[in-house]
């Protein structure tokens, strides 16, 4: 038995967006007990109180969140400035919260720790949701890439790692997580689930390239220094003149010499030395491309991407949750067109079914059903859970 | 009681939708501004992007335009030497049989006078017999009727007459087969129009004549024009135009008549006319009575290798050389103009003398 609830507000006021939350969670909880819970926050709520009262409603909640870029959910579908959250509940599937500190520093050791704290004596989860930092207080990043290797190193390769990092409402100067009763920065939460839980996902993008290509001459990591031998800046300032390269201006990076690809976003770049810093690592000898969008394209990976992840569904019974992680620049570029992502996969599915989502700084999953996981930009993931001994319905 | 909780609950309600609201106002003022610099940065990306597709658009065209101009060369050239081996091959041929028919020729003609004269000699020896000895013995009287000498004496004249005709005319060929290959004068210099036209025309001449197919024979009207000057030109290349344009016409002709179906009183015809222009130029017109030429192939007649005769009857060369020879060679126009039914019309436009 799985049962999964989800509360939403729009409330801007920290305690009545609290209450109202809580008071749908309480209603189609039944009187039953969630032992673990995802909470999605906008930027300017009073998150300790939140915690709190969620505490104090639902006492020792495995309860993980984040800041984000936009939140969703099955109540008021897509919205800004809102708080959402979903509750688990069940005597079949075991789930336990964990979080590392210090993910910009020492990502490894943080995700240990994560893990380490989350699996507990059970070692056999099958599904983690991580909710890392992106930018933390001082206005600089944690590697994305980075936190996926270490979770994978602790985790093993065979555990799907879905989620997204956290997001502060396109303003990419401080974002915020959660634990339990604790608001933190630089850190990295997670839920583990093991015990009778079916599991699927499905990802896609929708940009698509533009202009000539180049050829990445120097890079390391996250820092691109060079492209076709002249510095980084230049292949963009052809394009944008001045203006600095921003999350608007994507670059497609190919994978080998085939024609897939991935997307990387810029962050800072030094006008100097002519160097870009992205959100991802953008391996040397890639040939890269700059890329345009079509909002009609956005949208429709949105739907492409739940369509795969609800094929791949093993179980035999329906999905009973789906979650939805959406990259923060899609929401941007979609502008009043981003609630067509949400209502896309409402309309694909049966209403009863809870959803719960949010717009990220960057986006886990894996490709392939059996894939390890990969490190995404621009992408919508979509995740769906559920048992083979679903609730009965009333 | 009731009222006043229904009261407060709508107050509540209605101060939540204020937050909201007030709320969904500043990110709307911070939305628009990073809104339209985000459009600002679009509109770069891709008027940068349009600007190079531009300039690669330029540069295709460019590149286009260089590799048609070098297959046109090619073609131009191959052409060329098409032609030149063609003309070098038959020159060298037309020139030896020319020489070696001249000889032969030669002695014949230049002995025709002398046989003439021993004959009539020995005709006048036997008349002088004849008047001295006027009862010739029966064995001589036999003979002379035998070989019916009223009638020797009579035909002698005559036979040589034939052969001189035709010693002149074997001769007139070679003299034509010189000129038309011209071996010894591809150099500018004046020259006869008429001659050469004659000359194209004595090496046709068996083409005019009656068939079984056309027993009538292609009827030949020359309209030369009196005052006609010499021009500057080169005599060989021109003879070459007058030959292609005159054989298409017969072809022309042929094909109508084979076709068949034309009326009893038509007679296929080709005439020729010369006359020298207002503008001080020389004007050839060459016109047929034939099939004309069709309206979807009248934009590619001068084209290189363009031709309508089957496999193997012809290069498709003989009009786009003929074009290269009046316009390039000779500074002049070379046009034409056709109904189709009813025949058609090369006009050759050349300059008296070219600066």
């Amino acid at each position: 038995m799985l049962k999964v609830v989800v509360g939403h507000s729009e409330d801007p006021e920290s305690q009545y967006a609290v209450e109202e939350v809580l008071d749908h969670c309480r209603k189609d909880l039944c009187g039953l007990k969630p032992q673990a819970g995802i909470l999605f926050a906008a930027i300017d709520f009073d998150y300790s109180l939140i915690l709190d009262h969620i505490n104090q409603a639902f006492p020792g909640i495995d309860l993980i969140g984040c800041t984000t870029d936009g939140e969703m959910s099955s109540i008021l579908g897509f919205q800004q400035d809102s708080l959402a959250l979903m509750l688990f509940s069940s005597d079949t599937v075991k789930i336990s919260a964990g979080v590392g500190l210090g993910a910009k520093e020492n990502p490894t050791l943080a995700a240990q720790q994560a893990v380490h704290q989350a699996t507990g004596s059970d070692a056999s989860p099958k599904v983690c949701i991580a909710l890392p930092a992106s930018y933390i207080s001082d206005g600089s990043t944690t590697s994305g890439g980075e936190i996926l290797k270490g979770l994978e190193l602790a985790l093993g390769n065979h555990v799907p790692i879905l989620g997204g990092t956290a997001g502060d409402q396109y303003r990419f100067k401080s974002t915020v997580q959660f634990f339990r009763t604790e608001v933190l920065t630089n850190s990295i939460p997670i839920l583990l689930f093991s015990g009778d839980i079916q599991v699927s996902y499905g990802t896609a993008c929708g940009w698509t390239p533009i202009g000539q290509k180049g050829i990445v001459t120097r890079s390391k990591g996250t820092a691109l220094y060079e492209i076709d031998g002249k510095p980084a800046l230049e292949f963009y300032q052809r394009y944008l003149g001045d203006r600095p390269p921003t999350a608007e201006t994507p670059l497609a990076v190919y994978d080998g010499q085939s024609d897939l690809y991935y997307m990387r976003v810029p962050n800072t770049y030094d006008a100097d030395s002519g160097q870009i810093n992205f959100l991802g690592d953008i391996p040397q000898q890639s040939i890269i491309q700059l890329t345009d969008i079509n909002r009609d394209e956005i949208v429709s990976a949105a739907e492409q991407s739940f369509t795969t992840a609800l094929a791949r569904y093993p179980g035999t019974a329906s999905p009973e949750a789906v979650l939805l992680f959406s990259c923060c620049c899609r929401r941007w570029l979609l502008g009043s067109r981003a609630k067509e992502e949400y209502q896309l996969v409402r309309n694909a599915l049966s209403s009863s079914v809870p959803i719960c989502g949010f717009y990220t700084y960057g986006e886990f999953a894996p490709l392939e059903p059996e894939g390890t996981t990969h490190y995404h930009q621009e992408t919508f993931v979509t995740l769906l859970l559920g048992t083979n001994s679903p609730l009965e319905k009333p | 009681m009731n009222e006043s909780i229904d009261d407060q609950h709508r107050l509540k309600e209605l101060e939540k939708t204020v937050r909201i609201l007030q709320k969904k106002l500043q990110r709307s003022e911070v939305d628009r501004t990073e809104l339209e610099n985000a459009s600002e940065l679009r509109e770069s990306v891709l008027k940068t992007v349009i600007r190079d597709l531009e300039k690669s658009h330029t540069i295709l065209q460019d590149r286009g335009q260089a590799l048609e101009t070098a297959l046109s060369d090619l073609k131009t050239l191959q052409m060329k030497l098409v032609e030149s081996e063609k003309m070098s091959a038959l020159g060298i041929m037309v020139a030896g049989i020319a020489h070696e028919i001249n000889n032969p020729v030669s002695f014949i003609y230049g002995n025709l006078d002398c046989a003439n004269d021993y004959l009539q000699s020995l005709l006048g020896l036997i008349q002088l017999y004849q008047i001295h000895y006027p009862e010739p013995i029966a064995t001589i009287q036999a003979e002379i009727e035998s070989i019916d000498l009223d009638f020797l004496k009579q035909d002698s004249k005559n036979l040589f007459q034939s052969m001189r005709v035709g010693a002149e005319r074997i001769s007139e060929i070679v003299t034509s087969l010189r000129t038309f290959s011209r071996l010894d004068e591809s150099d500018f210099k004046m020259a006869d129009i008429h001659k050469g036209l004659d000359s194209t025309i004595t090496i046709l001449n068996t083409r005019l004549k009656p068939t079984p197919v056309n027993p009538e024979g292609i009827k030949l009207i020359r309209d030369y024009g009196i005052t006609l000057p010499c021009i500057n030109c080169y005599p060989g290349p021109l003879n070459q135009v007058f030959m292609n344009i005159l054989v298409n016409a017969i072809d022309a002709l042929d094909e109508l008549v084979e076709q068949g179906g034309m009326p009893e009183s038509f007679v296929p015809t080709i005439c020729i006319s010369t006359e020298l222009s207002p503008l001080n130029k020389v004007l050839i017109r060459i016109s047929d009575n034939g099939l004309g030429i069709p309206d979807n192939i009248k934009d590619k007649l001068f084209d290189p290798f363009f031709t309508t005769k089957p496999v193997g009857q012809g290069t498709g060369l003989g009009l786009a050389i003929s074009y290269q020879i009046v316009t390039e060679k000779h500074q002049g126009r070379l046009w034409y103009d056709s109904i189709p039914g009813q025949g058609t019309v090369f006009s050759l436009e050349l300059p008296i003398d070219q600066a």
